[in-house]
């Protein structure tokens, strides 16, 4: 009973010391208590609702994807149009050992030709591509850091003479063409 | 606004236009003869063209780099050709229905050789 009686004299004390404070030091506890509500309440539902780190962690990887993609994009216009090649003998643009992992990583196209190049040697492929309208499943373009070599190739699936069958056909890139706005593959070497 | 639309209508079909021209047959007689004939993808095939199929002795040349120098049946490599990989390596044998069938030798661009009989483009060991 006397400790509940010391509490709220105590408190009558504080209001008391409260309401004779100036004007201008109310309001400015008032805003630093508002401030605080506020950054209470995102905090509350920030982890109610939010992902936290992990959103952090995923926008980082974003901005760094954009980046990267910003910077071979500069590379790929940098470029000179037309047939770029990895290798001696021709008298295309030959791309050093840099350019040639930076076109790898920027290029995500396989036309046609290249297809029907790498198809010589991979008749069940062939067949495949050439029953189902020369559609293709999935295309792919891959730089091998073990091998420091870019691979690429396509799967091709669909009904053969009754059979449901899928087809996997890959190699070295060896070439690529440059339009000036993209990179494609044009020569795969799968022998 | 009306002006941007029709200019861009106006573009669309003359470029339209202008690719349509950019494939047939450039050279010579593609029916019957000797012509040269360009794809749009500028593929050429120039040689010998029965019936409007090409048929004799040709060559076609894709733009990624593969020349195929040799005989052709119904618009297909068939008989004796050789074909040029686009890094250098060639086949050089028989062809029947656009692939390596019969006899020959592929040599890769370092000057290693396979040679021996083939079949739809697999060697047979």
């Amino acid at each position: 009973m006397v400790n509940k009686k010391k509490v709220f004299g105590k408190m009558e004390v504080s209001k008391n010391s409260f309401k004779t404070l100036s004007e201008p030091v109310k309001q400015f506890g008032g805003l630093v208590g508002i401030i605080i509500l506020i950054f209470l309440t995102f905090f509350v539902l920030n982890n109610i609702f939010g992902e936290g780190d992990e959103l952090v962690a995923k926008m980082k990887i974003e901005e760094e994807r954009i980046a990267e993609e910003r910077k071979l994009n500069k590379l790929i216009s940098s470029l000179p149009s037309g047939v770029l090649v990895s290798f001696d003998g021709t008298d295309n643009f030959k791309l050093s050992d840099e350019l040639y992992e930076a076109v790898c990583k920027a290029t995500k196209l396989i036309p046609q030709r290249a297809i029907m190049g790498a198809n010589f040697l991979n008749f069940r492929a062939h067949e495949i591509y050439t029953i189902n309208g020369n559609k293709i499943d999935e295309t792919f373009v891959k730089w091998d850091d073990e091998k420091n070599k870019c691979f690429a190739g396509f799967v091709v699936s669909g009904n053969n003479v009754g059979v449901d069958e899928t087809v996997k056909v890959s190699g070295e890139a060896l070439s690529f063409l440059s339009t000036g706005i993209d990179t494609r593959v044009y020569f795969i070497k799968n022998f | 606004m009306k002006k941007l639309i029709f200019f861009i209508l106006f573009s669309s079909l003359i470029t339209s236009l202008a690719s349509a021209r950019s494939t047939g047959c450039k050279e010579g007689n593609c029916d019957n003869g000797y012509g040269k004939w360009v794809y749009t993808d500028k593929t050429t095939y120039e040689g010998e063209w029965v019936a409007t199929k090409k048929h004799g002795q040709g060559t076609e040349t894709w733009p990624n780099g593969y020349i195929y120098k040799g005989e052709f049946k119904e618009s297909q490599w068939n008989g004796i050709g050789i074909l040029f990989f686009p890094d250098g390596s060639t086949y050089e044998g028989e062809w029947a229905n656009g692939f390596m069938n019969g006899q020959g030798t592929f040599t890769w661009s370092d000057g290693k050789q396979k040679k021996g009989i083939w079949k739809n483009g697999s060697f047979q060991e």
